[in-house]
């Protein structure tokens, strides 16, 4: 299954979607149509992008900095939430879904991917 | 209003901090043996200030774009590192072990 | 060729990145290890910038933003100035900004 449909079948999950680094190209599983699908993914790269600079500006200041490198981030609404690992993204209702579940497997199907592309 | 010493009790906590609206560190508890320092803190504390910041405009054109209300105000940002993981809201943060972190209890902890 | 930039006033230091932000070369008063980090940083806030501008476009539907022409920060007493894949530090006391983006501009066209 890919992570798409896993994270989209998750409850509460509104949309999961994927972008390319690049910026050129994105795919999407849930409650968005094209448009919301790309500028969510135009919103989300540019995210990632200053949060992978800003994570290596931190590891020169603490030794072995735990936050480095960059695995992703996350936004909290008063209702929705937004996560982001590599360059995947999950929209969240937390008052339906659980932000930890979400978390967790991204962790577990994402952690591992490298970061060079970005 | 949440205080350090009960946000170092979120499992896995490593550090809690208080900052300025503008990013400056103000207060900041670390856990024994933590590689975190004033320094690092106060950086990353500008760190998410300027990502609520971006992550506000983003909620307000989203919202404007779409009519979907509910991400603004944004009510906090987190940063995911390989081992670490900080969660910001208002004028304080925590920075947690990712395999011990409670995510909703950190939000929680912030509200 | 981007040396002559230091002949503008109050230039301290030019770099050239490539789209990777590889250091390719640099002059004035850093070290090439410092002028790496520069040019790294300029890397990555002009991708920031590029980010920006994509979401004011999509946002504002106004056309014009993209794509930036290039970006400048101010600090106290230093600026930072990048135009394509050229950045310069400068000391703001002594030069014109104008002046230094305009010379970027034409240089990054060669």
């Amino acid at each position: 299954m890919s992570i798409l449909s896993e994270l989209a079948d998750l409850p509460g999950v509104i949309c999961a979607g994927e972008y390319s680094y690049r910026g050129d190209r994105f795919s999407y599983k849930g409650h968005m149509n094209d448009e919301q699908a790309r500028q969510a993914s135009i919103m989300c790269r540019a995210t990632t992008m200053s949060v992978h600079m800003q994570s290596g500006i931190l590891s020169n200041f603490c030794d072995q900095c735990g936050l480095f490198p960059n695995k992703g981030w996350i936004v909290k609404g008063p209702q929705f939430t937004v996560c982001v690992m590599a360059n995947v993204f999950c929209f969240i209702n937390e008052s339906e879904g659980s932000l930890n579940q979400v978390f967790e497997i991204m962790r577990e199907r994402l952690f591992e991917i490298p970061d060079d592309l970005v | 209003m949440p205080n350090l010493d009960q946000l170092m009790t979120l499992p896995g906590a490593l550090a809690a901090f208080e900052f300025s609206d503008k990013g400056e560190l103000l207060n900041s508890k670390l856990s024994e043996g933590s590689n975190l320092n004033e320094t690092a803190l106060d950086l990353l504390s500008h760190v998410c200030v300027a990502n609520t910041s971006i992550a506000t405009m983003q909620a307000r054109g989203w919202e404007n774009m779409t009519g979907d209300q509910g991400f603004y105000p944004v009510q906090g940002f987190s940063m995911i590192g390989l081992d670490w993981t900080t969660v910001t809201h208002g004028q304080f943060g925590v920075v947690m072990e990712n395999d011990k972190a409670d995510l909703e209890a950190a939000y929680s902890a912030l509200a | 060729m981007i040396k002559r930039l230091l002949a503008v006033d109050g230039v301290l230091v030019v770099c050239q990145f490539r789209d990777d932000g590889a250091f390719i070369e640099g002059f004035g008063m850093l070290d090439e290890e410092q002028m790496a980090s520069l040019a790294m940083f300029a890397h990555d806030y002009k991708r920031i910038v590029q980010g920006n501008a994509d979401q004011l476009s999509m946002f504002t539907q106004m056309k014009g933003w993209t794509p930036p022409g290039g970006w400048v920060v101010h600090g106290q007493s230093m600026s930072v100035c990048s135009i394509a894949n050229l950045v310069c530090l400068v000391n703001p006391s002594e030069a014109s900004i104008t002046e230094v983006m305009q010379e970027m501009k034409e240089l990054s066209t060669w």
